[in-house]
């Protein structure tokens, strides 16, 4: 090993030293305000994958969260399977589902490829809503947690550090790709498809790939959501504004870097916070605000700004 | 028969509204290539407007949708020039997102201003109904029809009639020719945002004048307008309106036809089936499609 590779495995060392021990260092709702953060940095991070280093705009990311989240509840009520095998068979079973739908979406590009993941995601709202028998329909479902059946609840600290790993397993494997031939080649479609298309990248093998490792890991987290939820109803699990942060975060840390997605997931999960218990009327109206401002501003993100151009640069950047 | 006839009758006169919602979105994506998420919240704003003037004066929403037209068109012109302008060369998502920063404050707005109860505009004659046949036509709904489909005629003449028009289409063709041409392209885009904005203001007094409203909707008339851009083939207008048509009627069958809600997952398998098998629109080439991408 390197020097700079022990330097960073230390100071990774000491972060998750440090994550792990800081629950007890907090009242219990501060416990619950990390373990939230902690959640959408793993989601952040997901959607960083497709949409950051591949560059194709999923609008329908919730679609991997809510089906992730249900096949949870509907194997731990249904089947009577415990929590810790029901987490990893959702995420496969999901990454099977984008697989499929990858092949014929991701042909699509541009605005196009938005709109019709949006489609997906509203549309499997909707199956999930009619198909009473199996999820509980509009009314909800309610995952086992008592009465010897299912898994018994984590508790907030518990559900801390089931959140920690999703979001150090994100962060991992954001950086193994970031790192990897392959994510040089999702950087390469970013940039123009036709060129890493003739440059020997298999554009298709690697869209679909990085689609379905983005839609196992948020998979994952809807799974844990789930099971943290309790109840879960369709118009929470499949709403459209958990996409539309999470790409907020990353566009406000950085698309298509390691770190931004954790700057953004953490910077607008505090603020966020901040309004609700301040502004508990308006706050919505004021992280509409927040974004607008964060588009104008930072358009290339806070770590694009950090990194390479200056602030008026940046801002300039896009200008008509 | 005849509720199947009653159906199709409700769809297609639903369907005419809804393609003036989405000319203007169709006409602001093709242009600039910007999907404008606060679309649907024009058309709110719109309905608010043509209510505000009915319960002050006893305004006609007929004559409302006018006077919320020409509101919206100045909003729509004045948020392309200072905001939408300033991003419209980024990649898309910073463009979708900061639309949809404009959509949750515009629709909070309105949520605190004229909170989240649901309206309408009560006029003596839209519940009245005209027998066709064995078919019952609720005037209101058909006058709404007559006027969006007047709407569309004259936007589409005007686009291709005008000079006004042409520039814009010539500067959604190829930003830089139209711009060594002499065109202004910064106003070009802010007037395609303001006739857009107009078109679905005075929709929402119509929506106002044949149902009711509330902020929430918004969302709802920005899907469909998604839906309806893209079975029209995005940019080409008569597109947009046999796109609502058909949307409209296909979503009144299904409501008539299928249980539970499945009417609204209708209007997605629609959509994602048409842009897997056909995706520059029904009604054949999509007008941008040979468009230049500025950079």
């Amino acid at each position: 090993m390197s020097r700079s590779a022990v330097a960073w495995a230390l100071g990774a060392a000491v972060v998750v030293a440090g994550m792990v021990l800081l629950p007890s260092q907090l009242y219990t709702g501060q416990v619950r305000v990390v373990t939230a953060v902690l959640m959408f940095v793993a989601l952040a991070q997901a959607w960083n994958i497709i949409g950051g280093f591949t560059g194709y705009a999923c609008f329908g990311q919730v679609a991997f969260f809510g089906i992730g989240g249900y096949a949870t509840a509907v194997l731990m009520e249904h089947a009577n399977w415990s929590f810790w095998a029901a987490l990893p068979v959702s995420a496969l079973g999901c990454a099977a589902f984008a697989t499929l739908i990858g092949l014929p979406l991701l042909r699509l590009r541009g605005h196009y490829f938005a709109i019709a993941t949006l489609g997906v995601a509203e549309g499997m709202r909707e199956v999930v809503t009619n198909l009473g028998w199996l999820t509980g329909g509009g009314a909800g479902i309610t995952v086992p947690t008592v009465g010897g059946r299912g898994t018994a609840w984590l508790g907030n600290d518990g559900f801390y550090l089931l959140f920690l790993t999703l979001a150090g397993l994100a962060v991992g494997v954001a950086t193994l790709i970031a790192r990897s031939r392959f994510g040089y080649g999702l950087r390469a479609i970013n940039q123009d498809e036709d060129a890493a298309a003739a440059a020997g990248v298999n554009t298709t093998r690697a869209k679909v790939l990085a689609l379905t490792i983005s839609a196992a890991i948020t998979a994952l987290v809807g799974s844990a959501y789930a099971f943290q939820q309790v109840t879960i109803y369709p118009q929470r699990l499949f709403d459209v504004d958990i996409t539309v942060i999470m790409i907020v975060m990353v566009v406000i840390g950085g698309a298509g870097t390691v770190l931004g997605p954790i700057v953004g997931a953490v910077g607008l999960q505090f603020v966020s916070e901040y309004l609700r218990q301040h502004y508990p009327q308006e706050h919505i109206l004021v992280l509409g605000a927040v974004i607008i401002l964060v588009v104008l501003l930072f358009p290339s993100g806070l770590t694009g700004v950090a990194g390479r151009t200056g602030l008026l640069d940046a801002i300039w950047a896009y200008r008509l | 028969m005849t509720s199947f006839l009653q159906a199709t009758s409700y769809g297609l006169l639903q369907g005419g509204l809804l393609a003036m919602i989405a000319i203007g979105f169709s006409l602001v994506w093709g242009v600039m290539n910007v999907i404008n998420l606060s679309h649907g919240a024009y058309v709110l704003l719109g309905a608010y407007i043509a209510w505000e003037l009915h319960a002050a004066w006893g305004l006609d929403p007929l004559l409302g949708a006018v006077a919320a037209g020409l509101v919206m068109f100045g909003a729509g012109y004045a948020v392309q020039r200072s905001l939408i302008n300033q991003v419209v060369n980024a990649p898309i998502f910073l463009t979708l997102l900061l639309t949809f920063g404009l959509q949750l404050v515009l629709v909070q707005g309105m949520a605190v201003v004229f909170s989240a109860d649901y309206r309408s505009i009560a006029t003596w004659y839209a519940s009245e109904s005209l027998p066709i046949g064995d078919v019952r036509v609720p005037s209101g709904r058909l006058l709404a029809f007559g006027v969006a489909i007047l709407a569309t005629v004259v936007l589409v003449t005007f686009m291709r009639r005008t000079r006004t028009g042409l520039a814009i289409l010539a500067t959604g063709m190829d930003r830089n020719a139209a711009r060594l041409m002499g065109i202004n392209a910064r106003h070009a885009y802010a007037l395609t945002a303001g006739i857009a904005a107009a078109l679905a203001g005075a929709a929402g007094a119509l929506v106002g004048l044949v149902g009711t409203f509330s902020p929430p909707d918004a969302a709802r008339f920005t899907l469909l307008s998604f839906v309806i851009s893209v079975l029209g083939g995005l940019g080409n207008m008569y597109g947009a309106l046999l796109g609502g048509l058909v949307l409209g009627v296909v979503q009144a069958w299904a409501g008539q036809y299928l249980p539970g809600t499945w009417v609204n997952a209708v209007a997605f398998a629609v959509l994602v089936a048409v842009l897997i098998v056909r995706p520059s629109g029904l009604a054949g080439r999509a007008f941008y499609e040979a468009r230049v991408e500025a950079t």
